[in-house]
């Protein structure tokens, strides 16, 4: 039966089977931590090792998903694009925060990383750990990192930012919505950014172009720490 | 991803909606071939220069390029572009599966990372949200909020 799990449909359908259960899940709940990406991939995690199904099988299909990352970064350009009114009316308070925030975030990230002791490539893999996926995990690639290892720390983050959002706005008297979303989107993407969208329109979409410019940050910082 | 959704313009909808058949397979078939192109560009960029610069963020900024000096129009790769940013999240799961590989790896390092994640996201709310109500008080714009 095994061998019938070499075909790429199988790892593409499972995919989508897993993805969408996990889309299901957090409508019925409701909670932050039952994310659909965080749910599906423990779900075919699970299916792999409990039907003892190779990891190479299941990436013949993987791969093929795999592709559309990079595409799907790119038209994260439209998304910035859409918003270039808001961009111009309040370049600085949006550059001097996230380059602020991208080097606060990598060099704790890179201090932390020295005091525990970790590798090289544990460092580079946790590094961008703050920026959104496509971004984080090509310049944990670019630079040596375990790319999985990264997608977990992103998740992560972007789950504790979120719930944890309202609370530092109150910790930090951020009065501003424009300050608000801005950090919101520096220290947690896409996932802050769905927060921030709740809490007002100002504060998700400035969320939304912290991504992208902490996002260019990160990686132009990140050539010259590693 | 839905900080994503609503935030496009759609223009052009009513008319892609009335034109179905042929054309509009035609039409997605141009937008991915516009956007795979542009990707295909950058990983050659990419490939030349002479530091690591990742492909995909090459691809961004060049699509930003594209659309500010109006080679291109939002309308032109609107389709595609929605159906991949919708599902954003979902072309990420088989880098999560893959983390089957380092196991090892994750569990000896597991208490820094959440330590990691946890310590660094408040202090990057912090940093950021400090520097820029700093900078909107030079501006004289966050007078009277604090």
């Amino acid at each position: 039966m095994i061998e019938w799990t070499t075909s790429p449909f199988f790892g593409v359908a499972l995919s989508v089977l897993a993805f969408w259960a996990g889309t299901r899940l957090q409508k019925k709940t409701g909670l932050v931590i039952c994310n659909p990406l965080l749910v599906g991939i423990l779900l075919v995690i699970a299916v792999l090792v409990v039907f003892k199904i190779p990891y190479e099988n299941y990436n013949e299909g993987g791969a093929l998903i795999n592709l559309f990352l990079s595409p799907a970064t790119a038209c994260l350009a439209v998304a910035i694009y859409s918003k270039v009114k808001l961009l111009k009316e309040n370049w600085l308070p949006i550059l001097v925060g996230c380059t602020v925030g991208s080097l606060t975030s990598m060099g704790s990230v890179w201090l932390l990383c020295r005091l525990f002791g970790l590798s090289d490539a544990m460092t580079a893999s946790l590094l961008p750990k703050s920026v959104t996926t496509p971004i984080a995990v090509s310049v944990a690639e670019a630079h040596g990192g375990i790319s999985s290892i990264t997608v977990v720390a992103v998740i992560f983050t972007g789950i504790f930012g979120s719930i944890v959002a309202p609370f530092l706005i109150r910790l930090f008297r951020v009065k501003d919505p424009v300050a608000a979303g801005l950090s919101i989107g520096a220290c947690s993407h896409a996932m802050g950014t769905s927060k921030a969208l709740e809490l007002g329109e100002t504060e998700g979409a400035m969320s939304g172009l912290a991504i992208g410019v902490c996002g260019l940050i990160t990686v132009v910082v990140s050539m010259f720490l590693l | 991803m839905t900080w994503l959704e609503g935030t496009i313009p759609r223009r052009g909808e009513g008319r892609a909606g009335k034109k179905r058949g042929v054309s509009s397979v035609m039409k997605i078939l141009c937008q991915v071939g516009v956007i795979f192109g542009v990707c295909w560009v950058s990983q050659v960029l990419e490939s030349l220069l002479p530091f690591a610069f990742p492909a995909s963020v090459i691809g961004m900024v060049l699509l930003f390029l594209l659309l500010a000096v109006r080679v291109l129009r939002v309308e032109h790769i609107q389709a595609k572009s929605d159906f991949l940013l919708a599902n954003m999240a979902f072309f990420f799961l088989p880098a999560g599966v893959s983390i089957l590989n380092y196991l090892e790896e994750l569990r000896s390092a597991a208490v820094a990372l959440v330590v990691i994640c946890l310590v660094t996201t408040v202090l990057v709310f912090g940093a950021t949200a400090l520097s820029i109500k700093l900078t909107l008080r030079l501006m004289g714009r966050g007078k009277g909020h604090d």
